[in-house]
């Protein structure tokens, strides 16, 4: 099964449209999940079931993390001092394409880091789980 | 010595709806002693609501919300012969409470009309680090 990136946009928006209330147009993909949509666990936990419904793959709310931090372990991710390292930098920047990492380089603390994630991040992530799921 | 705070609030109802409309829920999100000390009771939901809540505050108090490798059930709320609620961890976030050299973790929990909230205190030590002396003090 092979599912445009439209789709997935489309289906990520109904979900979180009917998950937590918010208007369509406030569903655009530079919009954060945690800042701009104000999403608390309990709502991804909604979001990732009606995307399951919807396109057929099974998200668990720790793989958002696992993508963003892309399978480098804590250590190596941030500094002692809990802010985001340039290893963790540079996988930053692989999955959320949008931020200035020059900005952020030596300032971020890694508790900041979900509140960076973007309705097309979530698309991005949707849409590989997707196609994994189709060439699987 | 660090002391970090975690709150957080669940719509009981939310709560109901989710875990009616996800049959495998339950099970992912508690453990079998929580699913034991809440499904007897009065109001079971909305003390599984309050349970949650607690899993979501000690997250919020680590600094790390569910993270990588994390499941819900790795933090169980545990409560004692007199009713008060204790927390004991499992897996990766054990592994990261480890890592933050956690000393003691305290939780609250409450629930009343649709709301269940908790908060979460966590006391921290990080563990000395090669190299690293503690400052002198006190000589006289």
């Amino acid at each position: 099964m092979t599912v445009a990136k439209d789709q997935v946009f489309d289906a990520v928006s109904s979900a979180l449209v009917d998950a937590l209330g918010v208007d369509e147009d406030e569903v655009v993909g530079s919009a954060t999940l945690l800042g701009d949509l104000e999403a608390e666990s309990i709502d991804l936990l909604d979001i990732l079931f009606r995307l399951e419904r919807s396109l057929g793959v099974k998200i668990a709310a720790s793989d958002l993390a696992e993508h963003v931090q892309g399978g480098i372990s804590e250590e190596e991710f941030g500094t002692p001092e809990g802010v985001v390292s340039d290893v963790g930098l540079a996988q930053l920047a692989r999955v959320m394409p949008q931020i200035d990492v020059e900005k952020l380089r030596g300032s971020l603390p890694a508790e900041d880091v979900m509140g960076l994630f973007t309705v097309d991040n979530l698309v991005s992530l949707v849409e590989a789980r997707v196609g994994a799921a189709a060439a699987a | 010595m660090a002391i970090r705070v975690g709150v957080d609030v669940v719509h009981i109802s939310r709560m109901r709806r989710l875990l009616d409309q996800q049959p495998g829920l339950r099970t992912e999100l508690f453990t079998s002693g929580e699913r034991r000390t809440c499904g007897e009771r009065r109001n079971g939901v909305g003390r599984l609501a309050a349970r949650f809540a607690a899993k979501e505050a000690v997250l919020k108090a680590f600094g790390t919300g569910i993270g990588p490798r994390m499941r819900w059930i790795d933090v169980e709320i545990v409560t004692g012969a007199l009713g008060r609620p204790s927390v004991q961890l499992y897996g990766e976030v054990a592994a990261v409470s480890a890592r933050r050299g956690t000393q003691e973790i305290d939780v609250s929990l409450s629930h009343t009309g649709d709301v269940a909230v908790a908060n979460a205190v966590v006391v921290t030590s990080p563990p000395d680090r090669p190299g690293e002396e503690e400052p002198s003090c006190c000589s006289s």
